[in-house]
């Protein structure tokens, strides 16, 4: 059956907070059975994989690490329009990402779903580590419950959110 | 433009600030004099090395494919191999051959994205892809409908499309099955005229190719029995080593990397003062070992072995594409006429030290690790292929800048720009977070 809607979690797993987004994916794989119209996806840095992951969904939901100026843990919801990358690209290599850009780059081609949302977590320590930061791991549940809050109200509406 | 207006130049591409890790190209020219040329490398120390160390043989390549979000795959071959070679863990032929396939997969991935996303713009002189989709939009959909294909082939073999699961020291935890692998041949026959489109796009923008040459020494896997255009098996060589081929155990004495002032991250040399690798290294090492498709791809751009201009290391990726996609269809053949079996896979923990090589995309990659007895990981060393191009982009910048000078200072910016993506650098995946300001 496909899958009207995708959870996509980002990061560096390697780099603590950085990986935040790919903790809290692996977090809600354990309730995926609630969900049986949504794909949860750990896209680590996968980049411009984002753009064939999210073709052909009605609904992507990003959960990244966010630098947004907020207190370290804070979680918000947001969709590309609310928002401005500032980040800077070198454009020296393929290893640099930003996936509003790529988002864009949906746009452009014609292959991005209606709708987008993005969960930001604004992090307390992006250095290299295994872990999350103790302010981020406290509340990986929440974060968890957060996203579900956000995915119970698609499959309450299963002719998607268009 | 006079000579004159080009007395004084002050180039300062500067990432450091806001990009973490990116190279900084830096000119400086007073009265007609080049007082600083340097590629400079700031990248913070990333310490892969020692998140490894404690953890079990079993969980490296796990662990190490996060070093990377492009050459994920890659990674976590060279972890296994060297896995396998410290506790002598010998590989089935199948999985040998899946291993071998799946690794390609991850070479048109990261080859396309080179090509299409990052080379080509500079081609049609575009910022980046995102404006040229717009100039050429049916060039990037081409583009991106071959990346997608890598992308699943990736997804089928390595369980993931990025970061892989189906590796394991000793072999694979899942084979895919008979229909599956047939499906992935059918769908890279249909690839074959995609890649022809790509190439006539690139061949129509071919004459924006810098034409500059720096004599140096190229470097990369060579494999002998059976001659193979390879990026997985075999030892080291190189262009001035006589086609002598050593144990990849002997990688230290390959690399001898070495600490640069301009530079956080490590340098290499070998027998001259820098050598390079990628795939023009591969072509200058191994070319007559292509496949027909891609020697047919090599001889619509010119190219042969002994090239010593830079820019053509992506022509050689778009030829290695070629390659890639024919070489697979006939491993998929091999693979299926044996009949594919079930394999479970068993180790032991043992102490030992062991390296693996492969090539990356960018270039030959090499993992060292050594266990205790109870197969602890005690010590890792990685050397990745970017750190091996950094002298030799150094030294290609003192032979180019003098020949571009009188050009000005945009030009040379961006002629330098231009030199240092087509070494497809990997200077900086370690962090990719958001970075935002609410508009609304």
């Amino acid at each position: 059956m496909k899958k009207a809607v995708i959870v996509i979690g980002l990061g560096n797993t390697l780099m603590s907070d950085e990986g935040a987004g790919v903790r809290v994916v692996q977090r809600l794989s354990d309730f995926a059975g609630e969900f049986p119209l949504v794909d949860f996806v750990d896209a680590g840095t996968g980049g411009m994989s984002i753009l064939h992951l999210i073709r052909g969904k009605d609904k992507a939901i990003f959960i990244d690490c966010t630098k947004m100026g907020k207190e370290p843990g804070d979680i918000k919801k947001f969709t590309p329009q609310e928002i401005k990358s500032i980040k800077v690209l070198a454009h020296q290599s393929l290893h640099e990402a930003d996936f509003i850009k790529i988002i864009n780059m949906a746009y452009k081609l014609g292959q991005c779903p209606a709708e987008i949302i993005i969960f930001g977590i604004e992090p307390q320590s992006v250095k290299p580590g295994c872990e999350l930061s103790k302010t981020l791991a406290d509340r990986i549940d929440e974060y968890a419950d957060t996203v579900r809050n956000e995915l119970s109200k698609i499959t309450s509406n299963p002719q998607g959110n268009k | 433009m006079s000579q004159q207006m080009h007395k004084n130049m002050n180039i300062n591409v500067h990432h450091i600030t806001r990009v973490e890790g990116h190279g900084n190209i830096v000119v400086n020219v007073t009265n007609g004099k080049i007082e600083k040329l340097q590629w400079q490398v700031p990248e913070a120390p990333r310490f892969f090395e020692a998140m490894v160390r404690g953890h079990s043989y079993q969980d490296i390549q796990i662990i190490v494919s996060r070093i990377c979000g492009i050459c994920s795959i890659t990674h976590s071959l060279a972890a296994t191999k060297a896995v396998e070679s410290a506790l002598g863990l010998k590989v089935s032929e199948q999985a040998d051959k899946i291993r071998i396939l799946m690794h390609y997969s991850e070479q048109l991935q990261s080859h396309t994205l080179h090509v299409g996303y990052l080379a080509a713009p500079d081609f049609f002189g575009a910022p980046s892809v995102v404006p040229l989709a717009a100039k050429a939009l049916d060039a990037v959909k081409t583009i991106v409908r071959v990346h997608r294909i890598a992308n699943e082939w990736s997804d089928l073999l390595a369980g993931r499309t990025t970061h892989p699961v189906t590796l394991i020291p000793g072999g694979l935890t899942r084979i895919p099955t008979e229909k599956q692998l047939r499906q992935l041949q059918k769908t890279l026959k249909d690839t074959i005229p995609d890649l022809k489109v790509i190439a006539d796009v690139v061949l129509s923008v071919a004459g924006n190719i810098p034409k500059f040459e720096r004599q140096t020494e190229y470097v990369s896997l060579k494999q002998t029995k059976p001659p193979t255009y390879t990026f997985y098996h075999g030892g080291i060589t190189s262009t001035d080593n006589g086609s002598k081929v050593l144990p990849v155990e002997k990688w230290h004495d390959v690399a001898n990397e070495y600490v640069c002032e301009q530079s956080t991250a490590k340098w290499a040399k070998w027998h001259r003062d820098s050598y390079a690798v990628g795939a023009l290294a591969r072509f200058n090492n191994n070319g007559e070992l292509l496949s027909p498709m891609g020697k047919e791809a090599a001889k619509m751009f010119g190219l042969k072995k002994g090239c010593c201009n830079p820019f053509m290391n992506t022509v050689a990726q778009l030829v290695e594409c070629f390659h890639i996609v024919e070489t697979s269809i006939a491993l998929i053949d091999e693979i299926l006429t044996k009949g594919l079996k079930e394999e479970k896979v068993t180790s032991t923990a043992k102490a030992g030290r062991g390296a693996g090589c492969v090539e990356a995309p960018r270039g030959i990659l090499f993992h060292e690790y050594e266990f205790d007895k109870k197969g602890k990981c005690t010590a890792a060393d990685i050397c990745i292929p970017t750190n091996q191009n950094h002298a030799n982009i150094q030294k290609d910048f003192e032979k180019f800048v003098p020949q571009i000078i009188h050009e000005g200072e945009d030009a040379v910016r961006g002629k330098l720009e231009m030199l240092v993506r087509s070494y497809d650098p990997c200077i900086s995946c370690s962090t990719h977070l958001l970075e935002v300001k609410f508009v609304k």
